[in-house]
């Protein structure tokens, strides 16, 4: 709420424009009042004819129409504000995704974020364009109307005054009650909406079971059960607005009374002063009752920015870059330095030392939950070196340019991302210039492609990606293998798959990892004996901890836990 | 149209809540209109008379009218929450008994997850058609002819004035508005749909963005797009604002014209001025009712585009219309030629499958993912269509029978199994009522989940139980459903290669008439089924017993080298 609040009022411009106008309406409010009076006045008590009240009709006119714009510029800068500030937010929250490492590095951001972006900040919107309008227009024109009324009538102002704070105390209290009810019920009310969900998500299974015709009845007594705590709640809330109407009925009532008895008994009161206050007071109440309202549609607002809130207010830690630029077409030597990390969780990566001589082949092994991938993205530089240090060629990592590592590195992860878009613009993506149309299909046929674009109508201008045609994950590994054949990087990352690849592309994947290491140094988390194998140094996690480091034969002969890792070599029964 | 007219057929159905309604509505206007119209005839009446009778019998109308109008105003919220929520209800089992037959083929063909929010989303937005579209105009057709009738005692033209401003203020300006709104609500939809892509692109694709260096372009790109669906929604904003003031203006003008052209009556002799404050009153308080229709333009375009997506949904006609019963001998089943190709793909997802699958044989389908697997399996359970080519059961057509009957032969593992919000005993009975704990316990044993006890809560889709421990309760569910045709797509893939083993050895040995189709990625223990087929980019490459395949040294061979080079 005070977020929200400071949000608004840190806009000085839109938020003068707002008291402004609401002083205007407010007096356009009393205006409109006063001629309408007058004119009634006129023909009625001082028998005057209809030409000597046209001039109010006139004035009339105008007080019409700068209430109306009035009222108009008012939601308007709502509007507005709203707009500016929801801008706001989803350029907050792009700059907060963008700095939190852990989205390189999980497999599958949920769609939580997206919701954020979306959902969370447009749910704010009833807050800056209904409720924080409403508050100034009832900060201000209250006021207005009871100087108004109070020069016409001070014991009218005085009645008014003192039942007027009644109006918000009740508001606050009935408010109150009615938010513990709902507070008292979400969790029942959750549990009905989400049976419906729940029912239409596994209607296929219902089917099967041919048990879809029981869960009609299930729905239907879910929906009634719905029905009656929702209206438990609804009801508590509609009966604070039947008190706000007749506390403002018994207001106006006795006001009447008393207009009446001036005009009447002690004919202290002239007629225009009468009907002025009896035109103005039901406005005065409207505009407090509807601050009510305004109130009540602001609470969606605010279990959004409370969402928001927890979003930017995550401890994050950046990656460290420097402006140091790294020696082009030159592979670096890498090395770790007791380097370490950890998430929240119970994992943590710890003392990790060792050395990657350019233009090796280092294979990271280990059992799953060992943190084999988390090294990888730290050594990528898509996770913060949180102990320790990374050098690049004998310097801190930290102070070479993101733009430079990056350019010299390829990360090949078990499942490449594919963006909406033609297939060339998908290979395209491996580098920051345009490349060639050549360059593009020399890269696809490297990465054994060629063939398979070739035979689609549209070619390499197919639509793949997001309501584009579907890749099986075998041609998604292939997409990123000539993204790197794009590239020529002097690092490849590479997450082998683990199942369900064809055998084509892992023949390919074989192929061109052996292709890109003739020019760049390769770190693979392995899972293929082959790979090991091959590799110039294996280092084998255990824990988060470095247990070996070696060459397979080195290994093989002194590491008997690697050994074990190795059944299927020794021709051993299948598991 | 159509949508929304069935939604107003089921809102009605409600006659006693919707009724109740709309009179208390229509009191709560009148009483407020009244309210007014005497505190108007009050003043005036004051002004010229001395007698206090007079004063406080219109005093206590004035309180007789308030108290009533909040009593009605009270009534009518209630009544009209009321009838919404049971609308809403109807709504729901209406919705569900049509989309009930088609949703398995729905699903299936729609594979994203975003249909179903869709539908959900559509039908919450629904409460607010008989609150904001249905009702307000309703009731001010009621308010409004009352208040003409009443102000045509006293002036004619007060009471054409009145009908001409209920004209423009509740249909003419909201059509108006609707129409505007219509025409350009397409833009917001489409700058909204476009930024929730680029940022799904943005937040899914960020490591690869952030590694080809292109995390700045994509980033303004999305920027441009927040920037431009922003403009929309400002946009939209400021027309529901205008609309909203453009219609107040209106009122006021009216009232304005009815005191006009009262004050020319009035000073031409031919109104008694008593009245004209009573008039001027009755046309503020009778325009004070029109502040929902505002808002009527918005709900009304949204209603409309949710009652015809809901339709959209569920008004193809359910494919299957055929009645057939499956013969109750053991079934053989046979595809020929069969091909499918999903909606909206050029690639067939299955092309060309010839197969058999005898009464009581075990088959094993393998392949890479993406290979047509699961399709074929989809296909074989008539959840999705044969595209092409025919599938028979004991030689006869599968279209003859219903999928109901087909179904109930069928024991089912998919991939993703649904489990409902309950216990463990409530998912396990969904397979057979009537089964007693015993059994249930059984079921579980059998798939060695004996430490599970029957009343453990089982939470939303079964997110309390990890991967494996899904897998083998939906095995259980399947042996307690007691079909002989089992149909399981990688049913034991998070679980340990031990424990999987040992229960299709318990399935094979525990129903040994039962025809088994498995969907395996693990090649071991392959050599206990009869025939193993060999899939890839949806056509049948090899078939053949373990043995058999291993020696063609073919694909099958290669898969298995494979295997053998992965590292546990």
């Amino acid at each position: 709420m005070k977020d929200l609040k400071r949000l608004a009022f840190e806009r000085k411009k839109a938020m003068s424009l707002l008291i402004a106008m609401s002083v205007l309406k407010g007096i356009s409010m009393i205006g409109q009042a006063v001629f309408f009076v007058l004119a009634v006045d006129g023909v009625f008590i001082q028998d005057k004819s209809f030409a000597e009240i046209v001039p109010y009709l006139y004035a009339l006119v105008a007080t019409i129409i700068i209430r109306s714009a009035s009222s108009y510029l008012i939601g308007r800068t709502g509007v507005n504000m709203a707009a500016d500030v929801k801008k706001e937010l989803r350029l907050k929250l792009v700059n907060s995704f963008k700095e939190d490492p852990l989205l390189s590095s999980a497999e599958s951001p949920s769609g939580q974020k997206v919701g954020l972006l979306m959902d969370a900040v447009d749910e704010t919107d009833g807050f800056f364009s209904k409720y924080i309008p409403q508050l100034m227009q009832s900060y201000v024109i209250p006021l207005l109307l009871l100087v108004a009324i109070v020069s016409q009538n001070w014991t009218t102002g005085l009645i008014l005054l003192l039942t007027a704070p009644f109006i918000p105390v009740f508001m606050a209290i009935v408010g109150k009650r009615t938010k513990e009810k709902a507070d008292e019920k979400v969790d029942q009310l959750n549990r009905f909406s989400g049976t419906f969900l729940d029912i239409l998500q596994g209607l296929t299974t219902l089917r099967l079971f041919g048990q879809s015709d029981k869960q009609k009845e299930k729905i239907e007594k879910s929906s009634k059960d719905f029905r009656e705590s929702t209206m438990d709640v609804l009801k508590s809330a509609f009966l604070s607005s039947l008190t706000l109407e007749y506390i403002s009925m018994l207001s106006i009532g006795i006001i009447a009374l008393e207009v009446g008895l001036r005009l009447v008994v002690f004919d202290n009161l002239s007629f225009f002063s009468a009907f002025f206050i009896m035109i103005l007071v039901p406005d005065f109440f409207m505009m407090l009752k509807d601050f009510g309202s305004a109130f009540h549609s602001a609470r969606g607002s605010l279990s959004a920015a409370q969402l928001l809130d927890e979003e930017f207010s995550k401890e994050r830690t950046p990656v460290k870059w420097g402006e140091t630029e790294l020696a082009e077409n030159r592979i670096p030597h890498i090395r770790l330095e007791d380097v370490g990390f950890s998430y929240n969780r119970n994992f943590a990566l710890q003392q990790i030392s060792f050395d990657i001589e350019a233009g090796k082949k280092i294979a990271i092994i280990g059992k799953s939950g060992s943190g084999k991938t988390t090294l990888l993205h730290i050594i990528a530089g898509l996770l913060p070196v949180k102990e320790g240090r990374i050098l690049i060629e004998g310097k801190n990592r930290e102070e070479i340019s993101e733009s430079s590592w990056f350019g010299h590195i390829s990360y090949i992860s078990q499942s490449p991302y594919l963006f909406a878009g033609t297939i060339s613009e998908n290979i395209a993506i491996g580098v920051t210039g345009v490349p060639s149309e050549e360059e593009i299909e020399r890269a696809a046929m490297k990465a054994g492609l060629a063939q398979l674009i070739e035979s689609l109508p549209a070619g390499y201008r197919t639509q793949v990606g997001e309501g584009g045609r579907g890749l099986s994950g075998g041609e998604k590994q292939r997409i990123a293998l000539a993204r790197a054949f794009l590239k020529k990087p002097a690092v490849v990352l590479f997450d082998e798959p683990t199942t369900g690849l064809d055998l084509k592309t892992e023949q390919i994947l074989q192929q061109s990892i052996a292709e890109l290491s003739r020019y760049a140094t390769v770190i693979t988390v392995a899972h293929r004996l082959h790979t090991i194998r091959n590799s110039d140094q294996i280092i084998y996690l255990e824990k988060g901890k470095v247990a070996a480091v070696g060459t397979h034969e080195e290994l093989a002969s002194d590491y008997e836990t690697y050994r074990n890792l190795l059944p299927l070599q020794q021709g051993g029964a299948l598991r | 149209m159509n949508g929304l007219s069935q939604i107003l057929k089921l809102t009605l159905r409600e006659k006693k809540d919707v009724t109740l309604a709309i009179i208390f509505g229509m009191l709560a206007g009148l009483a407020s209109v009244a309210l007014l119209a005497s505190s108007g005839y009050l003043i005036s009446k004051a002004a010229l008379t001395g007698q206090l009778t007079v004063l406080i019998v219109i005093g206590a109308c004035l309180k007789l009218f308030g108290l009533a109008s909040a009593l009605s105003r009270y009534s009518e919220r209630l009544f009209s929450h009321r009838a919404t929520f049971t609308m809403l209800g109807n709504l729901r089992v209406s919705f569900f008994e049509r989309l009930s037959p088609v949703a398995p083929e729905l699903y299936g063909k729609y594979r994203s997850g975003d249909l179903l929010s869709r539908i959900i989303g559509d039908v919450e937005s629904l409460q607010n058609f008989l609150l904001r579209v249905f009702y307000p105009p309703v009731v001010l057709l009621l308010v409004f002819t009352g208040t003409i009738l009443f102000t045509l005692y006293f002036s004619i033209q007060t009471a054409i004035l009145l009908a001409a401003g209920f004209l423009l203020t509740t249909v003419a300006v909201p059509a108006y508005f609707a129409w505007r709104r219509r025409r350009n609500d397409w833009r917001i939809r489409e700058s909204r749909g476009a930024l929730s892509a680029e940022a799904t692109e943005f937040l899914y694709g960020f490591r690869d963005l952030k590694i080809y260096r292109q995390l700045t372009g994509k980033e303004q790109q999305l920027t441009a797009l927040i920037d431009s669906y922003n403009e929309e929604q400002r946009k939209e904003g400021k027309e529901e604002v205008y609309s909203q003031s453009i219609n107040a203006l209106v009122a006021f003008l009216i009232s304005l014209a009815i005191l006009a052209m009262g004050a020319y009556f009035t000073a031409a002799g031919e109104l008694d001025g008593l009245f004209l404050a009573m008039l001027v009153m009755i046309s503020f308080g009778v325009f004070e009712n029109i502040a929902p229709m505002a808002a009527f333009p918005g709900h009304f375009e949204e209603s409309r585009k949710a009652a015809a997506r809901l339709e959209e949904v569920v008004g193809e006609a359910p494919r299957h219309k055929k009645t057939g019963e499956l013969p109750a001998d053991p079934l053989s089943i046979s595809v020929r030629n069969l091909s499918y190709t999903f909606p909206d793909e050029q690639r067939p997802a299955l092309d060309g499958i010839s197969l058999n699958l005898p009464a009581g044989s075990k088959t094993a389908i393998v392949g890479a993912s993406g290979s047509g697997k699961s399709t074929l399996l989809s296909v074989l359970m008539d959840v999705l269509p044969a595209g092409e080519g025919e599938i028979t059961f004991n030689g006869r057509d599968s279209v003859e029978f219903s999928q109901e009957s087909i179904w109930s032969r069928m024991n089912v593992v998919l991939q993703e199994n649904h489990f409902f919000y309950g216990t463990i005993r409530s998912n396990l009975q969904l397979a057979d009522s009537a089964a007693d704990d015993a059994q249930l316990t059984e079921a579980l044993q059998k798939v060695e989940l004996a430490d599970f006890s029957l009343d453990m809560e089982v939470e939303e889709k079964g997110q309390n139980l990890s991967g494996g421990e899904r897998q083998r309760l939906a095995i259980a569910r399947a042996i307690l459903k007691a079909g002989e045709l089992w149909l399981l797509d990688e049913p034991v893939s998070s679980v340990d290669s031990a424990t999987g083993q040992l229960i299709y050895e318990r399935l094979f040995r525990n129903y040994p008439g039962g025809t088994f189709i498995i969907i395996s990625h693990d090649l071991s223990g392959l050599h206990a089924m009869d025939q193993i087929l060999v899939m890839e980019n949806g056509r049948l490459i090899e078939q053949g017993t373990y043995e058999e395949l291993l020696e063609q040294k073919g694909y099958f061979y290669g898969m298995k080298e494979l295997e053998r080079e992965i590292l546990a």
